[in-house]
């Protein structure tokens, strides 16, 4: 019990935290001159260059809403043509390779080309807007995300139209996509398109995680944000930490195919069920990555609609944290039938069914504030009861796959597709169907044309039911899961014929949907302002967004208003740091609990360097599935270059003169901080990297403990390596002691100034002493990798620790780069802060690594 | 941070007794003797388990308690540790009922 009488140490700190912020009101002026002023500054360059070049976040979620739509459509036709073949029990519509690459392709195009991007998309879109900010935390980093996308998406594509797309299902399990049952290119193309493509997710993951902690509107507590920015911060972290293990799995498949390294290759030490283990490490976190956002959608258009206050906000958001959690412990669910010990069976489907209790809240909270309110049934609200139907029907199907006696028997069977997309179409698109109805009058400024939405919902809604309940029993009976033909069992096809015409009913309904969006966006009236009466702030803008979002940022005041009534106050200036009277792209940077303004960030302005650093990266990617593996070190040179080119754009001047934002508060610069919102993305990198290295030493712990031929043959390296793997273990340690040595140099002004240089120059030179090291290890003092499992995971080790010394390398340059050009000095850091970030994570990696590969060679 | 700190725990011991099991199993514990008919694999699973239940159920003690109007702020680490409790307790509760290879 704590004592009545004395004040609790976390109380006083909840209470500092908590006082409210007085930030007075700036001086009204004239809307249309700050319109313009702010346009000047924040709109997209002209014509095709402004497309190349634009940066800015409404431009680009709308860019990759739009491009998910694309793929979205392309998908569905693949699936029309699966159906047709099905529809018969001997279609002869599509041979065999063509089948496998269209389901494949299907499944990945969907999963990857068109759910991610779509709700990277909606919270690019959406989250500046929502949260009173004016634009993404790395905009540069938006326009990356999004060319890496596109490119990697075309690759793909591309790959269909030459008949060499991917083939081996969308999960590309291990060894039918390996190198000898897997000839050609369409795995590579799959392995390496589907990395590109991946780029973009941890990309947005960074920045939107970097966002919604360190950009929200002054006074907007993290813990009274809307539900929206809860969900989408829980899926960003997700995909920080989901992502990672799909990455190293693809690598290591790519390396094991182009170089002959065999992680996957029982013969020689590997094992398929790694490959099993990582992709759905990444798989079913995957799950709920697409489900949150829709679920925050429903969070926010749920009350609006029933004229209500959400019911349990903080049960949700406890939901949420533990939706994040538990999601990572169900991976094994997906391999039931491997043949895994009952106990761990048993861990994974409790899990399993542990998971829906969190999901079960959200959807009782749901149905409870619709209960409290007064429900409207206006277009978004089908689809809000159309997701209720749907979703609950795939959830009680996951419960019965939950169970593992269940599992076993409806195991790659049709009734396993079927819960799939009850799943994802019911706790996705339904929701983004109803996310489009609502922010469309936002996105055109018009509104729609009466009528034809609500038919295009009872098409869908018909067409999808008619398609996957009828699944359910067609794999019930048996029905494998992608088969071509099935001629020995006459009982499937009515089943499926049936499933067949109302896919396309479906396909219909979709096309409608697609109908009503042109004819909103082309001949819709005019939309008033705030049209559902929503009390979030973006709607607190005109109609469509401005480039710049805000005319001045929204304060504590405005927060608690309607829409509407904050409006005019922002529009007119009375908000915080009002226009551009500097000629920049600025806005704030809060506390990440308590959003108390800190300082004033200055964002790059338009620009193609997104566009040639994704293209050199994709130049990467072409050039490794042409096999022309020497010519690759050309586009990573490239790309250092060009990264290089990168973070001089983020150096500002020097200035030391505080910016007023408000009449009493006058902010500093981002360069005066340590902690500005680029050392926080390198945070948010390097969780996501933590989490490679961690299933990297899951995979030598899974290797070293489960697959047979283990410890494998005597080293012949041996400890004529030592020297070298000791120099490459510890000179990072060094490179840390050197940054702190410069960074505390640095604080003492110009008497420290040599102290700092000779720091910095040390810093360059351990981190290539441990990188010369492992050239000399590489270059004839370790096993051959393509010997044993155990002599490869050795070789990604070295090449890990390698990147990592050429990063702390490179940074510890650009430091000495900036004393030369003035730009660190007693108060400004530079880029001090992110080094010693990325020099401690490979001070201690580097030792694990070691410690991991010598552990290996024992009994060997 | 302190809301991450339950499902922390969870996540932690989830995957100690992963491990434990996998390794046990590969290893052969099942068959070594550690205290009388408790075999080393038995034991190092419960052992992990009941460490993460303590570790989960400490937490739970050091927190401070919910106060009427406290706020989210004070409320979600409590409720992030119980979610961790509640997710180990149910989760490893197989340690005590199934046959461990």
């Amino acid at each position: 019990m704590t004592d009545s009488t004395a004040p609790d140490p976390a109380d006083t700190r909840a209470a500092a935290q908590d006082t409210a912020l007085a930030i007075a009101a700036n001086p009204p002026r004239r809307a249309l001159g700050l319109h313009r002023e702010l346009t000047k500054v924040w709109a997209n360059d002209r014509g095709w260059w402004g497309q190349v070049t634009a940066v800015n976040h409404t431009t680009l979620g709308l860019r990759f809403m739009g491009t998910a739509l694309v793929f979205f459509l392309i998908g569905g036709v693949l699936s029309m043509l699966i159906r047709a073949q099905l529809a018969t029990h001997d279609g002869a519509f599509l041979d065999t390779e063509l089948y496998n690459q269209i389901f494949t392709m299907h499944g990945s195009i969907m999963m990857f080309l068109f759910a991610i991007p779509m709700l990277e998309g909606l919270a690019i879109y959406l989250l500046p807007k929502l949260l009173g900010t004016r634009d993404m935390a790395f905009p540069r980093l938006t326009a990356l995300g999004y060319w890496c996308y596109l490119f990697g998406g075309l690759i793909m594509l591309t790959a269909l139209l030459f008949g060499v797309a991917p083939r081996d299902g969308w999960f590309m399990y291990t060894p039918l996509s390996s190198a000898a049952h897997s000839p050609g290119i369409n795995a590579d193309v799959w392995l390496l398109g589907v990395t590109f493509v991946e780029i973009s997710a941890l990309a947005a993951a960074t920045e939107i995680t970097v966002t919604i902690l360190r950009q929200r509107a002054p006074g907007m507590k993290l813990t009274e944000m809307p539900l929206f920015a809860w969900y989408i911060l829980g899926t960003s972290v997700m995909m920080l930490v989901g992502f990672p293990p799909l990455i190293l799995a693809s690598v290591l498949l790519e390396v094991e195919r182009a170089f002959d390294w065999p992680f996957f290759d029982v013969a020689r030490g590997g094992d398929p069920l790694l490959w099993q283990h990582l992709f759905w490490l990444f798989g079913h976190p995957e799950v709920y990555i697409i489900f949150l956002p829709a679920a925050g959608v429903l969070s926010t258009l749920i009350p609006v609609l029933c004229r209500t206050q959400i019911l349990g906000y903080g049960a949700i958001v406890a939901s949420i944290l533990a939706l994040v959690f538990l999601s990572f412990g169900l991976w094994v669910h997906h391999m039931f039938t491997v043949g895994i010990p009952h106990m761990a069976l048993a861990f994974f489907s409790a899990a399993s069914l542990a998971v829906a209790v969190p999901t079960v809240v959200q959807v009782f909270a749901w149905i409870g504030t619709m209960w409290q309110g007064r429900p409207e049934l206006k277009l978004p609200m089908y689809y809000i009861l159309g997701f209720f139907l749907t979703f609950v029907m795939g959830g009680l199907t996951g419960v019965m796959l939950a169970v593992v006696p269940f599992n076993w028997q409806a195991h790659d069977t049709a009734f396993v597709t079927a819960h799939l997309h009850y799943v994802l179409i019911g706790g996705f698109v339904f929701p983004m169907l109803a996310a489009a109805a609502w922010w469309m009058p936002q996105i055109t400024g018009r509104e729609r044309v009466r009528g034809l939405g609500e038919a295009a919902f009872w098409v869908i809604l018909i067409g999808f039911h008619g398609t996957f309940f009828i699944m359910h029993l067609t794999g019930l009976l048996g029905m494998p899961r992608r088969i071509d033909v099935y001629t020995e069992n006459p009982e499937w096809v009515w089943l499926n014929l049936t499933s067949s015409i109302f896919g396309f009913v479906m396909t219909i309904g979709f096309g409608l949907f697609v109908l009503d969006m042109a004819l909103q966006a082309f001949l819709g009236q005019r939309v008033r302002r705030d049209p559902w009466r929503a009390p979030t702030l973006d709607w607190a803008m005109p109609l469509p967004a401005p480039a710049y979002t805000f005319a001045s940022i929204p304060a504590p005041r405005h927060l608690g208003l309607d829409a509407r009534a904050a409006l005019l106050p922002l529009a007119r200036g009375e908000g915080l740091l009002p226009g551009a009277p500097r000629g920049r792209r600025e806005f704030l940077v809060t506390s990440l609990a308590g959003a108390r303004p800190d300082h004033v960030a200055i964002l790059p302005g338009n620009t193609a360097l997104p566009l040639a650093l994704s293209a050199t990266i994709g130049g990467f990617v072409l050039l490794m599935l042409a096999g022309l593996y020497p010519l690759t070190l050309l586009p990573l040179l490239g790309v250092a270059v060009l990264v290089w080119v990168w973070g001089r754009g983020m150096v500002r001047p020097v200035a030391d003169a505080p910016i007023a934002v408000a009449p009493g508060w006058d902010l500093p610069e981002q360069g005066l901080r340590r902690r500005t919102l680029g050392w926080s993305g390198s945070v948010c990198l390097l969780v996501a990297n933590g989490t490679l290295f961690a299933s990297l030493v899951f995979g030598v712990g899974f290797l070293a403990v489960v697959a047979p031929g283990w410890p494998g043959p005597e080293a012949q390296a041996g400890r004529a390596a030592l020297p070298g793997v000791l120099l490459a273990a510890l000179m990072p340690a060094l490179g840390a002691l050197a940054v702190r040595r410069a960074e505390a140099a640095q604080r003492q002004g110009r008497d420290g100034w040599r102290a700092t240089r000779l720091a910095t120059g040390l810093g360059v030179l351990v981190n290539a002493l441990a990188l010369g090291a492992l050239a000399w290890l590489a270059a004839g003092h370790m096993d051959d990798p393509t010997g044993h499992a155990r002599d490869a995971l050795r070789g990604v080790l070295a090449g890990y620790v390698a990147l990592h010394v050429v990063i702390a390398a490179g940074l510890a340059g650009f430091a000495l780069d900036q004393f030369r050009r003035g730009e660190i000095t007693p108060r400004h850091a530079g880029v001090l802060p992110t080094w010693r970030l990325w020099q401690d994570y490979a001070a201690v990696t580097a030792p694990i690594a070691a410690v991991l590969a010598a552990g290996m060679g024992m009994g060997g | 941070m302190l809301s991450l700190a339950g499902p922390g725990i969870w996540a932690a011991g989830f995957t100690l007794v992963y491990a434990l099991h996998g390794t046990g199993c590969a290893r052969g514990w099942p068959e070594a003797a550690a205290m009388g008919p408790v075999t080393l694999h038995a034991a190092a699973l419960w052992a992990g388990w009941l460490v993460t239940l303590a570790t989960g159920a400490l937490l739970l003690r050091l927190l401070p308690a919910v106060g009427a109007g406290a706020g989210l702020r004070r409320d979600l680490p409590r409720a992030g540790a119980w979610i961790g409790l509640g997710a180990t307790l149910f989760t490893l509760l197989p340690v005590a009922v199934a046959s461990s290879c």
